[in-house]
């Protein structure tokens, strides 16, 4: 909303706007009235003077320029001027003297055109900047004095232009007199708006039928005759370019003015064009068409409120005239419009059919049905008068259903509770009856209130409240802090818990050295498809109306968004990442909900678990390891507290390497994570640079232990003794099916007894088992390795013998032997 | 050859010959085990003395224990000696330390950074840490908070709508991203009676896109209810806050603006922390910079979550963590927080 300083200062006791144009933006700022921006506008046009023209002369050197004698109030003047619209002498033009800039920057000067001496320049409004006409110098009315700055002429050529940023609930100020209105409370000025009379013209019967009462609460129709359509004045012309509005033509420009003014949206139909010369005010055919004045065409439906004549619909109400309503150039009979339509059929009306405009938006948001509407009807009738010569004839007013007075009681008590400040009664009642609240302060306690038709937004003590502190100046608020009156409920340990582990897991994986990313929660189907092994397309997240299609859908899967930062990073430098995110996924389906009132609710919409992805990849396949990936995954999982082992996956994913792909399986056997080379065919859709390397892996969050806190063991009090296990077993058997199959022996051929020697945590090693070397080469068949173990014993209470240990050794490494042939039947002791 | 020569011999030998001549403790302890070992040389002549006359004995037995004493200590001093040069030989290297780089460090996101950076300042303020889910319900986004299906202010946020999937209860237009933190406040106020005080922090929605808006993006929310908490408790505590947060004492002004889920509603600008309010280049020469939006509790809000809005009074605040984490840092473009180029994620190390 632009706001023209002048304007404001024409509706306020003269002095009142502080003359800075900072102060005044402050001013505005502290109402709540945000400024986005301030223009000063004619502030070189001092030397821009009305002049008068004494003679107009052919150029002897050239046919389309004429030489201009006129007088500036201080002398007479030669011009040579190439318009053809120069008035005969004793016309009036605006002379810009030599060394005026213009706002263009053109410099004025004096010097001969074509051998003919020109001093100085007849200007247009283009040139200065006050009107959008270029086709010709500005002709000002004949009884303007001569002598006189333009700008005193013409009040509007130098003035500061605010732009406001204006909230939903203030449609009061998107006009000027709402504007001035809440200055005024902050200048303590008086507020001087116009006020005028409807024309007294005898009440009409048949001009305005109203059909659609809940729609429509308000209707002002009136009839003119004698218009006469022609530009406007240059003091309207000035004033709407000001604020941005083009000038159309004098009965156009008399609807925008007032909407300016006011905030009251008007329309004035050609009567002519109305059959019957009425309008109907009605909700619309199911199907009916009509064609706007932007000549797009719509299908009606009776959701629609139109304007119709006595056949069609000539108006989309409170948005947009139709085709026929315009008012052209040889109208003569208007039917001007001021009304109140129901806020939201309104909004739902401009946006089923995507037509936004300013009536539209002050529709919505709710223009004031009592006295503002009255005064912006009898302010337009003024002014078609005064600008077009129109006569009016008729006029008739319909109701239909109004907003009730809304009647709150303020309570000062409340407000200062509220407030934490005690604003004194003398100056809320100040200002209440400043934004125009009707107060009764008979009971000192509870002030009775009426809210204004022109604040459709106070509705509530709270709302008073808010103008109160508003215009008594929010800096004034002090700072307190009331201590709590109990301690605060706390919230759910099940959601502390799973930030708790959120942040672990993303400590722990920055320790590792990889470099923490976000990605958009958005996600392509086709992208998302390479994981989509385990996606069903129903149980997709999709968004409606996505930005674009590449973003329609929320990700199931951490990968596609992981691969798009590869590819970014791989395009622009060479160099190795090492990448993690900790984030959302998102899918519909059956899941698990946290108790309480909300949980009905929770159970329908998506699952959105957290997932920790990490990716390594290099140009060189080499220099991305899945071993390390796997590490980071189990750092983090130790980080928890849990011991997690790693197996072969029983159903390997297809968009990893199917022979080198790990599943992680937490101390309690759920497998909360995976990890491995991503297959080069889920690597396809991201053309990477050929022969890049990427290892990818990921833990499912939600299926993570609970978190515990660390318990003290006793420390080993008695040594421990190692024995060594060599086989020769086959590549493809996997470390962990080794590690496990002695593990369960030892559990299968544990000892009884008094405190026996168990397979437990050495002394120079923290594992029971460790895996010492793998070899493959000289020596070994093809196909297989020689690995060597470790294994640790221990009795807690006593130091054990060789004799034991070795006895338990054999029976464990016999037991395990026995159950690994069944996987490699050559296994064998080395 | 008398007795004394051979023990004058035995002791050259020793200490002259053999001990010199070995170059590592084992070799020289081979030597001395070789004389004063159970069997060695001189444990023989100790043995041997048994077999003399008494008058002899004790002579020749003061002769051999000084033969002992003399070769321990010989055998001492050449084993410091060895011990010496073997300490000088190994400390005579040079290991250039010189070319030691530190392992390349991890790093956390900015918005990892600042959004713990919040939460520790507001636990020390006594707020929890509260969650809710990405695609919300339209109710809770909404009409709960003040904002009805035929509100103009539900064009402030253009909103992200999601398909209810088959054989869901909700109609489209049901399910939205949510466009603001606010929601968890409404079900925050439906899980727990007051008094509360909570924090939500997350990621947020919006159809939006430019070098200062990204479609998601991520906000903080506080929510305190309880009886007898005013604006001007509000405005106490986000003076705390942005103190705590940058360290130095910074004032908090409010300006009047609207939001539908509270009244009076502001927003509220905190002193620059770079220049303290003197203006400089971050804060445009203003002194101020601008952080989010607060204000008290509407009551509408508070009935549609069941709380008697006369006895309690209620306030929240909401502003950007992206903003905030992009003035920490100074990170002059939104988009450079979503694209994921390690060499700007590697900057953040601390």
């Amino acid at each position: 909303m632009l706001i023209s300083r002048q304007w404001l200062s024409e509706l306020l006791t003269p002095g009142a706007l502080p003359s800075d144009d900072a102060a005044l933006c402050a001013a505005l700022t502290s109402l709540g009235l945000e400024v986005e921006g301030c223009t000063r506008h004619g502030d070189g046009l001092d030397e821009v003077v009305v002049a008068e023209i004494v003679a107009v002369a052919p150029h002897p050197g050239a046919d389309r320029l004429r030489v201009v004698q006129l007088h500036d109030g201080r002398g007479v003047q030669t011009v040579v001027c190439g318009a053809s619209n120069v008035p005969a002498p004793g016309g009036k033009v605006a002379y810009a003297r030599p060394g005026t800039v213009l706002p263009g920057g053109l410099a004025i000067g004096a010097k001969p055109v074509r051998g003919v001496d020109s001093a100085g320049m007849i200007a247009s409004e283009a040139e200065l900047d006050i009107g959008g006409d270029d086709s010709g110098i500005l002709v000002l009315p004949i009884d303007t004095a001569r002598g006189q700055s333009l700008a005193a002429a013409l009040p509007g050529v130098r003035d500061t232009v605010v732009e406001l940023s204006v909230t939903p609930n203030r449609p009061d100020a998107l006009g000027h007199v709402g504007v001035a209105r809440d200055l005024a409370v902050r200048l303590d000025a008086a507020l001087q708006v116009p006020q005028l009379a409807l024309p007294a013209v005898a009440p009409a019967e048949d001009l305005v039928a109203l059909q659609a009462p809940s729609r429509c609460g308000r209707y002002y129709g009136v009839a003119f005759e004698h218009a006469t359509v022609a530009p406007s004045p240059a003091w309207a012309r000035v004033r709407l370019h000001r604020l941005g509005l083009r000038a159309l033509s004098n009965v156009v420009d008399v609807t925008n003015l007032v909407l300016m003014l006011w905030g009251q949206p008007l329309h004035a139909f050609d009567r002519a064009q109305l059959a019957e010369g009425r309008v109907v005010v009605r909700c619309a055919r199911e199907g009916e068409r009509m064609i706007l004045l932007d000549d797009r065409e719509l299908t009606l439906s009776a959701e629609d409120l139109v304007i119709a004549d006595a056949r069609e619909p000539m108006a989309l109400a409170g948005i947009m005239g139709g085709q026929r309503s315009g008012v052209a150039s040889g109208s003569s009979t208007l039917l001007l419009e001021a009304a109140w339509f129901a806020p939201a059929f309104v909004r739902r009306s401009a946006r089923r059919h995507g037509v936004l405009t300013d009536s539209s938006h002050r529709f919505e948001r709710g223009v004031d049905h009592g006295d503002g509407l009255r005064f912006a009807c009898a302010q337009a009738c003024a002014w078609l008068s005064e600008l077009c010569g129109a006569r009016p004839i008729a006029l008739q007013q319909r109701d239909g259903e109004l907003p009730p007075p809304r009647r709150i009681v303020y309570r000062p008590a409340r407000a200062a509770a509220v407030l934490g400040l005690e604003v004194p009664s003398a100056d809320a009642q100040r200002i209440l009856a400043g934004v125009g609240v009707a107060l009764d302060t008979a009971d000192a306690a509870a002030w009775r209130c009426v809210a204004p038709s022109h604040r459709p937004d106070l509705e509530r003590e709270v709302d008073l409240i808010d103008e109160v502190v508003r215009h008594y100046g929010l800096d004034r608020l002090p700072m307190r802090m009331t201590p709590p009156s109990a301690p605060a409920t706390a919230g759910r340990p099940a959601v502390r818990a799973r930030q708790r582990t959120a942040a672990i897991v993303t400590d722990a994986l920055r320790e590792c050295g990889l470099h923490e990313l976000v990605q958009m929660a958005f996600g392509s189907a086709s992208a998302l498809a390479v994981t989509g092994d385990d996606a069903a397309a129903d149980d997709i997240v999709r968004v409606t109306n996505p930005m674009r299609t590449e973003a329609g859908v929320l990700r199931t899967h951490l990968l596609p968004g992981m691969l798009d930062a590869v590819a970014l990073n791989l395009a622009r430098h060479g160099r190795p990442l090492r990448l993690f995110e900790c984030g959302r996924v998102y899918r519909h389906g059956p899941h698990p909900v946290d108790d309480g009132p909300c949980a009905d609710i929770d159970r329908t919409l998506p699952h959105e678990p957290m997932r920790a992805a990490v990716v390594l990849a290099a140009p060189e396949p080499a220099e991305a390891s899945p071993r390390r990936v796997g590490e980071a995954l189990l750092h983090a999982l130790a980080r928890l507290g849990s011991a997690a082992t790693v197996r072969v996956p029983a159903e390997p994913v297809a968009w990893l390497h199917p022979g080198a792909q790990a599943e992680i399986v937490a101390d309690d056997g759920v497998v909360v994570g995976r990890f491995g080379r991503v297959h080069p065919r889920a690597l396809a859709p991201w053309s990477l640079p050929r022969g890049a390397g990427v290892c990818y892996g990921e833990l499912w969050l939600e299926r993570l232990p609970d978190l515990r806190v660390p318990r003290y063991a006793a420390l080993p009090r008695f040594p421990a003794s190692a024995r060594d296990l060599s086989l020769d077993v086959a590549v493809d058997l996997p470390a962990g099916v080794i590690i496990e199959a002695l593990q369960q022996a030892a559990i299968a051929v544990a000892a009884t007894g008094d405190d026996p020697p168990r397979l437990v945590a050495g002394d120079r090693a923290r594992a029971a088992i460790e895996w010492l070397e793998d070899y493959r080469g000289e020596g070994i068949a093809a196909g297989r390795r020689a690995v060597l173990l470790r294994l640790h014993y221990r009795a807690q209470g006593r130091s054990i013998t060789d004799e034991e240990v070795h006895a338990l050794h054999m029976r464990i490494v016999d037991t395990a032997l026995v159950a690994l042939a069944q996987r490699d039947g050559a296994l064998r002791r080395r | 050859m008398s007795d004394d020569d051979a023990l004058t011999r035995m002791r050259h030998a020793f200490a002259e010959v053999e001990l010199p001549a070995t170059r590592t403790l084992d070799e020289a302890y081979a030597v001395k085990v070789k004389y004063l070992g159970k069997k060695g040389l001189v444990t023989e002549l100790s043995r041997a003395l048994g077999s003399l006359p008494p008058d002899v004995r004790r002579e020749r037995g003061q002769q051999v224990n000084a033969l002992k004493a003399a070769l321990e200590q010989a055998y001492d001093d050449h084993c410091r000696a060895l011990t010496e040069q073997a300490e000088q030989a190994a400390l005579a290297t040079f290991e250039d330390l010189t070319d030691v780089v530190a392992p390349e460090p991890g790093t956390l996101h900015p918005l990892t950074r600042t959004r713990r950076a919040l939460e520790r300042v507001f636990a020390s303020l006594g707020f929890d840490v509260a969650d809710g889910p990405h695609v919300e319900l339209a109710r809770l986004n909404f009409d709960d908070l003040n904002i009805g299906p035929d509100h103009p202010a539900r064009d402030m946020a253009d909103t992200f709508f999601v398909a209810p999937p088959p054989g869901s209860r909700w109609q489209p237009g049901d399910l939205v991203l949510r466009t603001h933190t606010s929601p968890v406040q409404v079900r925050t106020m439906l899980e727990r009676t007051p008094p509360i005080r909570i924090v939500a922090l997350g990621t947020v929605f919006r159809r939006d896109d430019d070098a200062t808006h990204s479609p998601m993006f991520h906000q903080i929310e506080g929510l305190c209810v309880d009886e007898g908490t005013s604006l001007a408790d509000l405005r106490a505590t986000l003076y705390r806050f942005v103190s705590a947060l940058f360290e130095r004492e910074l004032q908090v002004r409010f300006r009047p603006s609207f939001f539908p889920f509270v009244e009076p509603g502001a927003e509220f600008d905190m002193q620059c922390p770079f220049c303290g309010g003197k203006g400089c280049s971050v804060c445009k020469g203003s002194g101020w910079i601008e952080l989010g939006g607060a204000g008290m509790v509407h009551p509408a809000v508070f009935e549609a979550c069941g709380i008697d809005a006369e006895r309690y009074t209620g306030w929240a605040f909401g502003f950007g963590i992206d903003r905030m984490a992009m003035l920490m840092h100074q990170v002059p473009d939104l988009r450079l927080l979503f694209e994921g180029d390690v060499r700007f994620l590697e900057q953040f190390p601390c």
